[in-house]
């Protein structure tokens, strides 16, 4: 099967900075692959049989980590879509660019895999746009593929489970963030190393400065602050565990 | 429309872009809100809560009228006078007994439909599992704005600000829309639930849904409502890797029920299989913002303080005095966890 991941990177979520504008500033903080997409990577692998798997990812020239991360889990090809004109681009504008990859460079896929969701937006709002604006049914909360005479899939709803036939070309997003897959062997590094991550721009997707980024987008950031809310931090010795119950005792109020 | 039932809509060139300009509603009339109600079905179908919530919440900051969409079969007939009580004022019941399941590319293509003939200033449902489903694949085939998640809304006029957090709760941000229909999610318990306004009137409108954009869904099993629900409790005694003596599980359920709370955790004792999921705070978990939550032997990765920053007190319990629970926390007991939940059992039992 032809599958397409598509795939984000995520800024490690403990140094968060935005710019004045509230973006959020993405150069000098550590990034890595989102769980969810390392999740799906490793799904669309296990699926493809004659392959191949293609990850993509929009973002700054660093993402190639990303994809990079996305061979070494078993990817046979990779994709950066990256160009100034895309900055800023909210889920709309993303899910545009995206689905422009998929129209122009990917016409013959058979499944699109994507994570359930970012660690840094959580929006979860990707997959079922892209589902939509290619035209396909879309999968969400996706806890297990299962490929037999049809393709199948166990979408959890909490409330619900459910199995459904996947017709081909339909966009699935997976829930879970890990896996006990094996690690990269030494010739999975190698094998990544020797792929080279090709580079597109606005112009190889046919798109132009007002379909994506933020003039193509559909929402606006106002303003964005810290959510801390400030905590007294009073600490307590509770070697003596009669103290400590003490304390909670009358924090619940019994 | 998309008739996605048997994958023969997936021809690159049959839908956009001609359908995302089919539905221009970015108009200067658009006005009202249009909420979807969410039915949780059952023997006796009733409405999610968080579309109560949502549509108190439309009544009281966006002026023009509340229009209401559900999806289902003459067994929602009950539900008419609840929706009018809550606040809408038309109410489209698209009658199809195919749609008592949730088919999101029917249900997106119904709403489309409403939406072009209300248009609508806002859409909005709740932060749900299904609604986080539908409403993406909605605003794209809109063309509309959406802000997932709210955990607030307000008007300025037509115009509506969004307030949600971002990476993983650390920021919190005001969002708005650059054009008509403007859509949000709303999380559950971001508003209180409202009274109902017994008696209040409005009207029915049934729709047809001519389109065929149904999923073959082979099988479909309810899932035992959890008797916990963590994200309703009052308080919560919330275990973490610090945690290593299974039977320090059972204390902190007899702990937990002496205060009237429950038992929440990370997601190492996930990991570890002795709690369920449906018991994990934090990003991958569940948010929850009780009046008091308990943490003991939680070091507050990041990931856990995502579902948890939003309690009302917080007090942790830790042997490591450099715990980054610490910063997040109103109190901060350095002592072992085991032990102080131990002598809370007993002190509990005596008072």
């Amino acid at each position: 099967m032809k599958i397409v991941v598509a795939v984000k990177q995520v800024p490690d979520v403990s140094s968060v900075q935005t710019d004045d504008s509230g973006n959020i500033v993405r150069e000098g903080i550590p990034s890595v692959l989102n769980p969810y997409c390392e999740y799906a990577v490793y799904m669309a692998c296990r699926l493809k049989g004659d392959g191949p798997v293609t990850a993509v990812t929009m973002g700054p020239p660093q993402a190639r980590g990303a994809l990079l991360r996305c061979l070494e889990l078993g990817a046979d090809e990779a994709y950066l879509i990256s160009d100034k004109a895309f900055a800023g681009s909210d889920a709309f504008a993303t899910s545009k660019v995206l689905s422009a990859f998929v129209r122009t460079h990917i016409p013959g896929y058979d499944l699109i895999l994507c994570g359930k969701q970012a660690s840094d937006g959580d929006t979860a709002e990707v997959p079922a746009e892209l589902a939509c604006m290619l035209g396909v049914q879309q999968f969400c909360y996706v806890d297990e593929i299962v490929a037999g005479d049809d393709l199948r899939v166990l979408q959890n709803y909490r409330d619900e489970k459910r199995i459904c036939v996947v017709p081909l070309r339909s966009v699935i997003s997976v829930s879970k963030g890990e896996c006990n897959r094996r690690l990269p062997s030494i010739n999975d590094y190698l094998r990544a190393a020797d792929v080279e991550i090709k580079t597109l721009d606005k112009a190889a997707l046919g798109l132009d400065e007002q379909s994506a980024g933020v003039k193509g987008s559909k929402t606006r950031i106002i303003s964005s602050r810290s959510s801390g809310v400030e905590r007294s931090c009073v600490t307590i010795d509770g070697t003596n565990p009669s103290d400590a119950a003490d304390v909670i005792i009358k924090e619940a109020g019994m | 429309m998309s008739g996605c039932s048997d994958g023969s809509c997936s021809g690159p060139d049959r839908l956009p872009p001609g359908m995302l300009s089919k539905y221009d509603l970015d108009l200067p009339t658009a006005d009202g809100t249009l909420v979807w109600l969410e039915v949780i079905r059952g023997p006796e179908p009733r409405f999610e809560a968080s579309s109560l919530e949502i549509l108190d919440k439309a009544r009281s900051i966006c002026e023009g009228r509340v229009f209401g969409a559900v999806f289902g079969d003459k067994e929602l007939k009950p539900l008419y006078d609840i929706a009018f009580s809550y606040g809408v004022d038309t109410l489209y019941h698209v009658k199809d007994k195919r749609l008592v399941q949730f088919h999101p590319e029917a249900y997106c293509d119904a709403i489309a439909e409403l939406s072009a003939r209300i248009a609508p200033a806002a859409i909005l449902m709740g932060a749900t599992p299904r609604g986080r489903e539908l409403a993406p694949r909605l605003a794209a085939a809109l063309g509309a704005g959406l802000t997932a998640d709210c955990t607030d809304l307000s008007a300025d006029g037509r115009r509506i600000l969004m307030t949600r957090p971002a990476f993983g709760g650390n920021l919190v941000a005001t969002i708005a829309c650059n054009g008509f229909p403007q859509m949000a999610t709303v999380r559950p318990g971001a508003f209180p639930m409202p009274r109902a306004d017994v008696g209040r009137k409005g009207t029915v409108i049934y729709r047809r849904y001519l389109g065929s954009a149904f999923k073959n869904i082979v099988s479909s099993e309810p899932v035992e409502a959890e008797s916990v629900d963590i994200s309703k409790a009052k308080i919560l005694v919330s275990l973490g890797n610090g945690i290593r003596d299974r039977a320090t599980v059972d204390l902190a359920e007899s702990v937990a029920s002496k205060l009237g709370g429950a038992v929440s955790c990370s997601r190492a004792l996930v990991d570890r299989g002795w709690l369920p999921q449906s018991r994990q705070v934090g990003q991958s978990g569940r948010i929850v913002s009780p009046d008091l939550y308990l943490a003991f032997g939680i070091s507050g990765s990041v990931q856990h303080k995502a579902g948890m920053s939003g309690s009302k007190r917080i007090v942790a319990v830790n042997k490591d005095p450099d715990a980054p629970i610490k910063e997040s926390a109103d109190v901060f007991i350095i002592g072992d966890a085991h032990s102080v939940l131990k002598e809370l059992d007993e002190r509990l039992d005596s008072n």
